[in-house]
């Protein structure tokens, strides 16, 4: 009974952290989806997550940072419907599939569209067959982290600049597959918990004909590889009724590299992200219902807009 | 159940979706009128008057004789945007001192709001034209990073996203 509660509280503080998903930007090319991890006791999971995401001016290529021109209002909205099923005792997958709301609102300019963002579909492999997660340290063995290497390849169902779209406010996904290779460590010594998690993707190069409803002379682009490292701290409480109440805060870098247009690389591309977030979750007594609050913060960046973005989720495990 | 059903939604998506699931390489331009008026290459641009962030109004056809050229950008004032304008101006603009280089703001509405916005992203040294109503960004089918080239008989030489400027400089080569 132990040990399952153990796991449980292990799999709360995991999935506070990567069900969440962090990453926009309307004009760039948003509404991407991250993956989820299943509990290693769980057969099934489903999750829908709210995001709210609002900008406040962006950085520029030399990382300093600019307001949006007077009287603008930019903001998207994403409903991320997420669902993990259980393969074998160390094999799961996902799906993830966003709807997103771009309202943009300028002094001269609003547009208010909306459609299905790019969906992520993962698989991961837990590394471990015996839980990792203790109360105390008491030898070198006890330190021994869940390891979980994982695979997600992001696929362009969302509408994209090479669309037949009016105009840039239109995009809610960025037109490109891209496969994805992950390392996440997780240790749990209760009530404290710690993650990392590294990704490094590479984008398929694509033929485009078609940019903003214009066709063009056809060519080919690709995006620059893309790494994002993670870094959670977590403190788990309990509840007056036996529930579960855990406190996160994470920092990410993500990098983008400059993209290629027809072989030659793109100097104007690229990008960076720091940010921060904050998440409170509250899982039930079964620990099979997990209510979760995010506030994540853009700190620092490069190419990129200053988001905030506050999530609200809720996550169901079939054990 | 449910896994299956989102993979079933999915895999609609894939099949039906957008066509960046199944890009295509096919040259669909339509085939123009050479000399006629309109907006794609090889048409005679359409007229336009604009002010600049400066209260001076600047006339399409009035400029494009004074030099080799014209070059319009369209700027929402993006992260793009800024990669774009930055390139061009420390890696095409002083290479061509015969052609005028426009920047067209189409979102902020009025000529003060567009002289912060110059202001705040540090391009005063650009002229900025304000397309208040974004009347000339619709008639040009422009959005963000669209770059036009139009030669100084007024024929469109470009009109499609600035992407990493090798396209703009080619065409200002033979200008």
């Amino acid at each position: 009974m132990l040990t399952k509660i153990h796991l449980l509280l292990a799999s709360i503080m995991l999935a506070t952290v990567y069900t969440t998903t962090t990453m926009a930007a309307s004009c760039c090319g948003g509404g991407s989806a991250s993956s989820l991890i299943l509990p290693k006791m769980g057969q099934q999971m489903i999750d829908l997550s709210l995001d709210l995401e609002s900008y406040d001016g962006f950085w520029n290529s030399d990382a300093i940072h600019v307001e949006d021109p007077p009287g603008s209002k930019l903001q998207q909205t994403r409903i991320n419907l997420g669902a993990g099923y259980r393969l074998s005792s160390n094999w799961q997958a996902s799906v993830v599939l966003p709807y997103v709301w771009n309202d943009n609102q300028y002094a001269g300019f609003e547009t208010n569209t909306n459609g299905f963002g790019d969906a992520v579909a993962s698989i991961w492999y837990e590394a471990f067959d015996e839980i990792t997660c203790v109360y105390k340290v008491n030898s070198i063995a006890d330190l021994k982290p869940s390891i979980y290497y994982g695979l997600s390849m992001t696929l362009p169902t969302g509408v994209s600049p090479y669309d037949d779209v009016t105009n840039s406010f239109d995009i809610t996904g960025r037109g490109f597959y891209r496969l994805d290779a992950s390392l996440l460590l997780d240790k749990t010594v209760f009530p404290w918990n710690a993650t990392f998690q590294y990704s490094y993707g590479v984008y398929l190069e694509r033929p485009v004909n078609r940019e903003y409803g214009n066709y063009v002379e056809p060519y080919d682009k690709n995006l620059g590889d893309r790494s994002l490292l993670m870094l959670s701290f977590g403190y788990s409480d309990q509840t007056e009724n036996l529930g579960t109440i855990t406190y996160t805060l994470a920092y990410s870098e993500l990098e983008e590299k400059a993209g290629e247009i027809e072989g030659q690389i793109d100097p104007t591309g690229g990008l960076e992200k720091k940010s921060l977030a904050f998440t409170v979750a509250l899982a039930n007594f079964d620990k099979d219902w997990i209510y979760k609050l995010t506030y994540n913060k853009a700190t620092d960046g490069k190419n990129f807009p200053a988001t905030e973005i506050l999530s609200l989720g809720v996550s169901h495990v079939f054990f | 159940m449910f896994f299956s059903r989102l993979l079933i939604l999915v895999s609609v998506l894939l099949l039906n979706g957008c066509d960046n699931l199944n890009p295509s390489s096919e040259d669909l331009r339509a085939d123009v009128v050479p000399g006629s008026d309109g907006v794609q290459v090889g048409q005679k641009a359409i007229d336009f008057t604009l002010s600049d962030t400066l209260f001076v109004d600047v006339n399409l056809s009035t400029e494009y004789p004074l030099g080799d050229g014209v070059v319009l950008y369209f700027t929402m004032w993006c992260p793009i945007c800024d990669s774009h304008m930055n390139y061009m101006r420390h890696h095409i603009v002083a290479n061509y001192p015969n052609i005028r280089f426009y920047f067209i703001d189409y979102v902020t509405g009025s000529i003060s709001a567009s002289r912060q916005a110059q202001q705040a992203n540090g391009y005063t040294d650009f002229d900025v034209l304000v397309d208040t109503n974004h009347a000339i960004q619709d008639l040009y089918n422009a959005t963000m990073g669209t770059v036009i080239v139009i030669d100084s008989t007024g024929i469109i030489k470009m009109n499609e996203d600035f992407k990493d400027g090798s396209k703009l400089l080619s065409v200002l080569s033979v200008l």
